[in-house]
């Protein structure tokens, strides 16, 4: 399980302003104004997307952007970075899957 | 047309604004959804009780120009094109400016490893946004994987949120990770300030000199590790493989001789929900890429970075660097290249001369000094741009 440090001995304490989120459908409460990766987080869901080539789980990395690991679809939009999107009320978002394998014989293929 | 842009509303970025704004147009451009760059999560004791929370830092810093100066937060800049002017491409829209400052800092190096892309590896810097800005904790109980002053920091401050590290221990080696037990040393000993244990602390300036007695420590050093601030710090202990199906479920850690070499059947499990990677930082600098210009690789510096004089001019007239672009150092001599490569823009030569001797003075008083070669670095850069203004006459 993950937490929200809501008390912090230098930083102090804060309240959890929460707006509702749908993540594959399920709803879901984060902080206002949060980036996705954390709200997800907060929810203790870490896999944000499957691996195009061979499904495997993939979660948040460097979460500032530089990674591209955490793609998400946000209302609709494909391949957001859900560390630079903030979570908002409302907002549907959906992990993207595997790509079907249109092509034979890449490098990696068994 | 702007007067400048500043790409990055890290400390140099933002310190540049502010000492522009009022007599120049200015537009900071920058990714994230608030402007502070990697100040926000920073967290540090300067002294007794005397914090460093980069995030308070940040924002008073973007109070102070957000009346007189456009800041455009979501947006990316994905192309620049240089001819009387810049014109700058982003995800919002076209700008041109007469000056540009590059201030794009950094990014984490990685330590690839088995299991490296389970979901809960993330870098040490993700688990500092995580902690100390997003306030939510990167899981229960963590282990750290790379010894440097960055994952040292880091592992702190996650101490003060009262999250567990059960070990910070070394990379497996392989092709691309070659650290040492010597070189994890070395880092401990160039914390100076904020060295983890008594021994290192005192002897931190003295150990520099003296290699013989550096040597000697490194081999007295426990193979289980030491515990010092807290901290459960290993550094003949590498991880050679990160566990789990869906996620992360544990390391597989084995002890190694001073030289990193493995020891046999010394392999043990430690249970954990998250990992950090690090291998330190590397200045990012796609952007000085996209105009072809030279870049020098000083390790010391962190790696590749844009050629540059002192006053942070470039090949390109009108183009600045600032901050961890030039090599990586902390946030207060970010913010000191920020304000120099402004005065620049503004003719202001003696501002310029004061921000130099500041940055130098700060240079040798810093708290955590990220490379202990880097004043031979940055001389080394210096004496590369003087062959190059030379090659131009």
């Amino acid at each position: 399980m993950t937490r929200r440090i809501t008390n912090h001995k230098i930083l102090g304490s804060f309240e959890v302003d929460l707006v509702t989120f749908y993540w594959n459908g399920l709803e879901l409460h984060g902080h206002r104004g949060e980036s996705l990766t954390a709200a997800l987080l907060a929810n203790d869901i870490r896999t944000l997307r499957l691996h195009e080539k061979d499904g495997s789980p993939r979660g948040l990395y460097c979460n500032i952007g530089h990674c591209s690991e955490c793609r998400v679809t946000i209302d609709g939009k494909k391949n957001q970075r859900a560390c630079l999107n903030t979570v908002k009320e409302g907002m549907k978002i959906e992990s993207q899957s595997m790509l079907p394998n249109l092509t034979e014989g890449g490098r990696n293929d068994a | 047309m702007l007067d400048t842009i500043i790409i990055g509303a890290g400390p140099a970025g933002l310190a540049a604004a502010s000492t522009l704004k009022g007599d120049r147009s200015v537009m900071v451009i920058d990714e994230y959804t608030q402007a502070g760059g990697r100040l926000l999560g920073q967290l540090y004791e300067e002294g007794r009780g005397k914090w460093w929370n980069g995030l308070e830092i940040a924002e008073r810093m973007y109070k102070e120009i957000e009346d007189e100066v456009q800041v455009k937060l979501n947006t990316s800049v994905i192309n620049i094109e240089k001819d009387t002017h810049f014109t700058i491409h982003t995800t919002d829209g076209i700008f041109t400016s007469n000056h540009l400052i590059v201030a794009t800092g950094a990014r984490e190096k990685s330590t690839p490893l088995p299991g490296w892309d389970l979901p809960g590896v993330m870098t040490v810097g993700a688990a500092q946004v995580l902690t100390n800005f997003q306030r939510v904790s990167p899981g229960e109980q963590g282990v750290i994987i790379g010894i440097n002053p960055l994952s040292m920091v880091i592992s702190l401050e996650l101490g003060y949120a009262d999250i567990p590290v059960k070990k910070i221990c070394m990379p497996v080696a392989n092709a691309l990770n070659y650290q040492k037990p010597g070189d994890a040393f070395e880092t401990l000993v160039s914390l100076g300030g904020l060295a983890p244990s008594r021994m290192i602390f005192y002897g931190s300036r003295t150990l520099e000199q003296l290699p013989k007695v550096q040597e000697f420590l490194l081999k007295a050093f426990p193979k289980r590790g030491i515990r010092a601030m807290g901290l459960p710090i290993s550094i003949k202990e590498q991880v050679i493989r990160i566990n789990g199906t869906d996620k992360v479920e544990s390391v597989t850690v084995q002890k190694t001789n001073a030289d990193g070499e493995p020891i046999e059947d010394t392999e043990k499990d430690i249970s954990c929900d998250f990992v950090c990677l690090s291998d330190g930082l590397a200045p990012l600098s796609e952007i000085c890429s996209l105009l072809n210009m030279k870049h020098v690789y000083i390790k010391s510096l962190g790696g590749y970075v844009p050629l540059h004089s002192r006053y942070m001019e470039t090949e390109i007239d009108g183009l600045y660097v600032a901050g961890n672009i030039t090599g990586i150092e902390n946030a207060k001599i970010a913010i000191m290249q920020g304000r120099l490569a402004a005065s620049q823009i503004l003719g202001d030569t003696a501002a310029a001369e004061e921000y130099l001797k500041k940055i130098n003075d700060e240079r040798q008083n810093a708290k955590v000094r990220f490379h202990p070669d880097l004043v031979n670095g940055k001389e080394k850069l210096q004496s590369s741009w003087t062959d190059f203004s030379h090659s131009l006459n």
